[in-house]
C-alpha cells in the first residue's frame, strides 16, 4: 500500500483525546502478558487433532465458563459496546442484553443436546445431521466467513489500544494504528498456530482473569477518583445519568429506532446460538451436566462485565464532555475515540499510566481471547471439514494439523487486510458476524436438533437462503461504505428494514419457513439420522468420549445406567 | 450404594411427611415411577419434535423449558416495548438508585434476568434427572444432599 493511500484511509482513525506515545511500564505489561500467553500455548501445544479441536473433552465446569466468558468478551464487549452506549444511548443497550440473554436460549435448547452430538466442528454437526457434504462444505466457509468478519473489528480494537500503549510507531508507508493491527495480530496468530484448543483453553481461562479483572479495577477506581461512586459503580452509576446530555438515556423516539433496537438485540441473540467458535465449547466439556452448569457460570462471568460496560460508558461520557468537548451532537465524538472510551475514561481521570495500561492490557486480553475462539473454529472448519472430510479423506494427523495452522496464518492475514481501514466501529463490523450467524447456522441447529424431519433439502435451501440474504444489506450498506463505491447506503428504505446490523430479524424466519417447507415436501431423513437425534436428546447419560453417533451405530442400545 | 443410606435416614428425618416410607419402600427404596417409565423408555424409538414432545422425561423437560422461554421473552423485549409505548411513564426516575426507570430494566434487568433464569434452568434440570434417576459421571461431591432431594422427590409422587 502507497503511503499516500495509507494516509487518506486512516485519517479517521486517530482517537482524540487519547493520550498516544510510548508509554514503558504499560508496554512492560503488554509484552509481558503477550509472552505468557504465548508460554501457556507452548506449554499445552498439541500434536493431535483430539487436542486441536477438542480439548480431549477434558475442560470442567467453572474452567469452561471462564472459556465462555473470554471467549465471549471481545474486544467489542470490552470496548465496542461502552462505545455504543456513550454515543448512541440506549440503542448501546442493544448489545448488552443481546449478548447476554442469548446464552439463555442457547443453555435450553441447544447446550446439553450440542455435548450429546459430540463432533468436533459446528459444519460436523450441518454435516453428519444432514448427510450432505454440500451442506458441511456450505457451513465451513459460513464459519470461515464469521471468523473473518468477527475478526476485523478486534483488529480494530487492538490497533486502537496498542496506539495508547505503544504510541505511533512509525513505519514507513503505515499509520501507528496499522502498524498496531499489524503486530498484535502477528502475535495472536503466533501462539495460535503453535497451541491449538488446549492451549487456547488453557489461555482462555488466564484472559478471562485479566480480562475481568482489569475492567473491575478500571471501573471502580474511574468511578472512585472522579466521586462517581464507591464500592458498587455497576449500580451507583444511575445517579450520574440525569446529569448527562438526554441523549445517553432518552427513551425511544420513533418506531425507526424501537425497531432497529430488537432487530439489533434479536440478531445478536439468534448470533449468539449460531456463533461456531460459541457452540464449539460445548463439544470440549467432560458431559451435558457439565455443558449446562458452565453455561450459567460463563453467563455469570460474562454479566460481570456488561454489568460495568454502562457504567464506564457514563464515566467516559461525562470525563469527555468535560475535558475534550461534546460528545454528541455535531462534530461529537468520533467512531475511533468511542471506541477506546474505556481506555479514555481511565486517562481522563489522571490514573498513572500503569493503571490505564492496566484497562488497556485488558482490552487486548479479550481482543486475543476471542480471535483464539474465531480462528480455532474457523481453521478446524477449512482443515477438518472442508480439507480432511471432503477434499482428502485419507488426510493424516499430521497434514490435517497443518492445513489447520495455514488457514489460521490465511485468516490472520485477512483479517489484518480488512482492519487496516475498517468501515465502521468494533461493534458494528462484529454483529454483520452475528446476522450471519444466526442466519444460516442457528436455524440449522435448533431445527435439526429439534425437529427429526429437518433433512437434507430443507438444510441446503435454508442454509442458501440464509447466505443470500444475509449479503443482500452488506452490499447495500457495508461494502459501499469500504469507499470505493461513493459512500452511499445504496437503498436506503431496505436498510431502515433490513439493516445489516440486525438483519437476522428478517432473515432467519425466512430460513426457518424454507428449510420447514423443502423438508415437509421431500422424503424424510434416514431411520439412522433420527435415530442420532433421538440420541441427542435421550437422557441416559454417555461416556465421556462417546458421541451420539456411536451410540446409534453400537446398535441403538442405551447404555445402561446403574 | 450410597443411595440406600441416604434414603433410610431421610425416611428417619423427614418423619412428618407420613406417606412417604411404604411407597418409597415397594418401589424398592430408589426407584420412583417416572425412573421406571424411564427405563422402559427406548429413546431411539421416540420422535424428536418440540412441538409433539414423545417421551415422559421430553413432557416435563419441555414444560420447563417453554416456561422458561416465555419469562425470558418478557424480560428480554418487554422493556423496550414498554419504553416504547409509554416513554414517559417509563422514564421516571428510581429512588436511591437514581435510574430512568426504562435504563434500568434494560441494561440491569435483561442481563440479571438471563442469569437467574439460567440458574433456575439447570437446577430444574438436575432436578428432573435426579427424578428419573438418572446419573450423570460429574455429580459433585453433594451427592448425599441431593440424594436428600432426590428421596423427597419420590414422596412427593
Amino acid at each position: 500500500m502507497s503511503g499516500l493511500a495509507a494516509v487518506l484511509l486512516q485519517s479517521g482513525l486517530l482517537p482524540e483525546g487519547l493520550n498516544v506515545s510510548f508509554k514503558l511500564l504499560p508496554a512492560i505489561m503488554v509484552v509481558a502478558m503477550l509472552l505468557l500467553f504465548l508460554a501457556i500455548g507452548y506449554v499445552f501445544k498439541v500434536a493431535d487433532t483430539e487436542g486441536m479441536w477438542v480439548a480431549g473433552r477434558s475442560i470442567g465446569n467453572v474452567e469452561n465458563g471462564m472459556a465462555i466468558g473470554s471467549n465471549w468478551m471481545s474486544a467489542a464487549s470490552y470496548l465496542g459496546m461502552a462505545a455504543l452506549i456513550a454515543t448512541a444511548g440506549v440503542y448501546g443497550l442493544a448489545f448488552v442484553v443481546g449478548w447476554t440473554t442469548g446464552y439463555f436460549i442457547l443453555l435450553i435448547f441447544l447446550a446439553a443436546q450440542l455435548r450429546r452430538f459430540g463432533k468436533y466442528t459446528a459444519p460436523d454437526f450441518v454435516g453428519d445431521r444432514f448427510n450432505s457434504d454440500s451442506a458441511r462444505a456450505i457451513a465451513a466457509v459460513t464459519t470461515f466467513l464469521i471468523g473473518f468478519v468477527y475478526a476485523i473489528g478486534q483488529a480494530r480494537g487492538m490497533g486502537l489500544v496498542g496506539l495508547y500503549i505503544f504510541g505511533d510507531l512509525g513505519v514507513a508507508g503505515f499509520s501507528g494504528y496499522q502498524v498496531m493491527v499489524i503486530l498484535m495480530m502477528a502475535v495472536t496468530v503466533g501462539y495460535l498456530t503453535l497451541s491449538g484448543m488446549l492451549g487456547a483453553t488453557k489461555n482462555q481461562a488466564v484472559q478471562y482473569v485479566i480480562i475481568i479483572a482489569a475492567f473491575l479495577v478500571g471501573v471502580t477506581v474511574v468511578g472512585w477518583v472522579n466521586g462517581y461512586s464507591t464500592v458498587i459503580p455497576q449500580l451507583e452509576y444511575g445517579m450520574l445519568i440525569s446529569e448527562l446530555s438526554a441523549e445517553f438515556s432518552e427513551p425511544f423516539q420513533s418506531f425507526d429506532s424501537y425497531y432497529l433496537w430488537i432487530a439489533t438485540c434479536f440478531s445478536l441473540i439468534v448470533g449468539t446460538c449460531g456463533l461456531p467458535h460459541v457452540l464449539v465449547r460445548f463439544y470440549t466439556v467432560e458431559s451435558e451436566r457439565t455443558a449446562r452448569w458452565s453455561t450459567v457460570w460463563g453467563l455469570f462471568f460474562i454479566c460481570l462485565l456488561y454489568w460495568s460496560a454502562p457504567a464506564m460508558a457514563a464515566f467516559g461520557t461525562d470525563l469527555y464532555s468535560q475535558q475534550v468537548g461534546d460528545v454528541f451532537g455535531d462534530p461529537g465524538m468520533t467512531s475511533a475515540a468511542a471506541d477506546v472510551i474505556v481506555v479514555l475514561a481511565a486517562q481522563l481521570s489522571g490514573l498513572p499510566s500503569w493503571l490505564v495500561g492496566l484497562v488497556a492490557a485488558g482490552g487486548i486480553a479479550a481482543a486475543i481471547a476471542t480471535v483464539a475462539g474465531l480462528f480455532i473454529a474457523g481453521s478446524s472448519a477449512i482443515s477438518h471439514d472442508l480439507y480432511a472430510n471432503i477434499i482428502n479423506e485419507d488426510a493424516t494427523q499430521r497434514q490435517q494439523i497443518l492445513v489447520g495452522r495455514l488457514s489460521i496464518v490465511a485468516l490472520g492475514v485477512l483479517t489484518t487486510l480488512a482492519a487496516l481501514d475498517p468501515a465502521a466501529p468494533i461493534a458494528a463490523l462484529v454483529s454483520y458476524a452475528f446476522s450471519l450467524a444466526g442466519a444460516v447456522l442457528f436455524p440449522m441447529f435448533f431445527l435439526g436438533m429439534w425437529w427429526e424431519n429437518t433433512n437434507r433439502q430443507g438444510a441446503l435451501a435454508g442454509m442458501s437462503t440464509g447466505l443470500i440474504l444475509w449479503m443482500v444489506p452488506m452490499v447495500n450498506e457495508v461494502v459501499p461504505a469500504y469507499g470505493f463505491f461513493g459512500g452511499e447506503t445504496v437503498l436506503p428504505a431496505l436498510a431502515t428494514w433490513m439493516p445489516a446490523i440486525g438483519s437476522a430479524l428478517v432473515v432467519t424466519p425466512i430460513v426457518f419457513v424454507v428449510t420447514i417447507v423443502v423438508s415437509l415436501v421431500t422424503a424424510d431423513p434416514p431411520t439412522h439420522t433420527k435415530r442420532m437425534v433421538r440420541q441427542c436428546h435421550s437422557p441416559e447419560p454417555m461416556g465421556q468420549q462417546q458421541t451420539a453417533e456411536d451410540v446409534v451405530t453400537d446398535g441403538g442400545e442405551p447404555t445402561e445406567d446403574d | 450404594m450410597a443411595d440406600k443410606n441416604t434414603h433410610d435416614s431421610t425416611n428417619g428425618t423427614a418423619a412428618g411427611s407420613g406417606d412417604g416410607p411404604p411407597v418409597t419402600e415397594t418401589d424398592g427404596g430408589t426407584v420412583t415411577q417416572a425412573a421406571q417409565d424411564h427405563r422402559d423408555t427406548n429413546y431411539l424409538d421416540r420422535e424428536v419434535n418440540i412441538l409433539k414432545p414423545s417421551t415422559p422425561f421430553m413432557r416435563e423437560h419441555l414444560k420447563v423449558v417453554w416456561t422458561g422461554f416465555l419469562a425470558w421473552f418478557l424480560i428480554v423485549f418487554g422493556p423496550p416495548t414498554a419504553t416504547f409505548l409509554a416513554p414517559d411513564t417509563l422514564s421516571v426516575g428510581m429512588p436511591v438508585l437514581g435510574f430512568p426507570l426504562h435504563y434500568f430494566l434494560i441494561a440491569i434487568g435483561g442481563p440479571t434476568g438471563a442469569l437467574l433464569l439460567a440458574f433456575w434452568y439447570s437446577r430444574k434440570r438436575d432436578a428432573l434427572d435426579r427424578k428419573y434417576g438418572i446419573h450423570h459421571a460429574d455429580e459433585p461431591e453433594t451427592t448425599g444432599s441431593e440424594d436428600v432431594a432426590a428421596a423427597d422427590g419420590g414422596v412427593d409422587r
